[in-house]
């Protein structure tokens, strides 16, 4: 075996430890991680960009359409105003009570031996119906039969048209006073008559003809 | 494997090159890669908003479209029950309205008091207002008074009597005095 003598041993060690130096090595990995990274980034930026593009297209699409879009929010929410108002004040009409075929009603039960002195009507709130205090004079052999016949009728002919009829005598007296009716004198009865009912079902328009006339 | 022999310095070099990546990394995701996603997420759902407000704006025109043909009935009939409201404070018009319109039932003397007014609660009537009269017929014969009622409840739909009072006149027992209570709806100006 040839004996091998380093006779450069020393520049040989320090060439090692040069190209060993962590520093080095750690810069040039750094280095390579950078450049990696910097084109990682370009992509991103780039792939950005197009997003912007597409962002200023749909933009400029938003802006051509949008004051169409505002004006016809703001008209669906004017008609649906105008569709809501009109029909919460078509349920106010259709849901109120009229009188006029109540009073027609009324005058068709008036028998000619009978009179009515006082009618009070109200309308009571939140849909519970009507009453009405009805007032008057009943002649006749038996007046108190006549004032009978006067509620019966009105029970009769209310019931055709509401629901809930009742119709209940709230005085009933005998007066002293003589009535004339066709040239013979006739007992008198006073008498006050309670009506309450429910129009559900009388949203009954009013009608043209005039009602006939009760005696008074 | 063979063992790594380090020096000193080349351990603090190590160790310093360590620390420059560290910082390397924070300062790549942090101040550049970081703000650049950021920004393209907000830009995607900027895009995806109105995309979305784009294609629903078609609809929305589709529908105010439909809706104006399907509100047409109810359009005019607005307008015909605001046209029921002239101009002006009701106080002003009502009982000049009321007087007339009985005078023309050949009911005289026929005065109308308001006795308040009352918005309502409903949404839907945040322009209108419940105004209460006292109307007053001092003199009527009740088939007239029969046929003035009918006429004012087909004429006045937004017109509704709350409380009637027909009573004898003591003068003339002929005629009747009568007194009603209405309630009008009408369009606040």
């Amino acid at each position: 075996m040839a004996l091998h003598l380093n006779l450069l041993h020393e520049e040989f060690q320090e060439q090692r430890q040069r190209q060993r130096d962590p520093l080095k090595i750690g810069m040039m990995v750094l280095g390579g991680l950078g450049a990696l990274m910097f084109l990682y980034y370009m992509w991103n930026a780039y792939k950005t960009l197009e997003i912007r593009s597409r962002l200023n297209a749909v933009q400029h699409d938003w802006s051509k359409v949008e004051p169409n879009v505002t004006s016809s929010q703001k008209r669906s929410a004017e008609l649906n105003a105008i569709i809501g108002t009109t029909k919460v004040l078509d349920g106010m009409i259709d849901g109120r009570f009229y009188w006029a075929p109540f009073l027609e009603k009324l005058s068709r039960c008036v028998a000619l031996n009978a009179q009515l002195t006082s009618i009070d009507g109200i309308v009571l709130d939140d849909n519970r119906g009507v009453t009405v205090m009805i007032e008057g004079l009943a002649a006749g052999r038996e007046p108190r039969a006549a004032a009978e016949e006067l509620r019966q009728l009105l029970l009769e002919q209310l019931g055709q048209g509401y629901h809930d009829v009742k119709v209940e005598f709230k005085t009933l007296e005998d007066l002293d006073t003589l009535a004339n009716i066709g040239g013979a004198n006739m007992a008198m009865a006073r008498f006050a008559l309670s009506v309450a009912f429910h129009p559900t079902a009388a949203a009954v328009k009013a009608p043209s003809p005039a009602p006939k006339a009760p005696r008074k | 494997m063979k063992k790594l022999n380090l020096t000193k310095d080349q351990i603090q070099k190590l160790l310093l090159s360590s620390i420059g990546f560290v910082v390397l990394l924070y300062v790549y995701f942090t101040f550049f890669l970081g703000p650049l996603n950021r920004s393209r997420d907000s830009m995607l759902v900027s895009i995806n908003d109105l995309t979305g407000k784009v294609g629903s704006s078609k609809n929305e025109m589709l529908k105010a479209t439909n809706l104006e043909k399907q509100a047409t009935a109810a359009t005019t009939r607005h307008a015909a029950l605001k046209a029921s409201s002239p101009e002006g404070a009701p106080i002003a018009w009502f009982p000049p309205k009321m007087k007339t319109f009985f005078a023309n039932q050949q009911i005289d003397k026929a005065t109308a008091r308001l006795e308040g007014s009352v918005p309502f609660k409903e949404a839907d009537l945040a322009d209108w207002m419940r105004y209460n009269w006292l109307l007053d017929l001092p003199q009527t014969d009740f088939a007239t008074l029969g046929r003035a009622i009918a006429e004012l409840e087909n004429t006045e739909p937004l017109l509704s009597i709350h409380h009637l009072n027909i009573h004898a006149s003591a003068d003339d027992p002929q005629f009747q005095q009568v007194n009603l209570n209405v309630a009008t709806v009408m369009l606040k100006r």
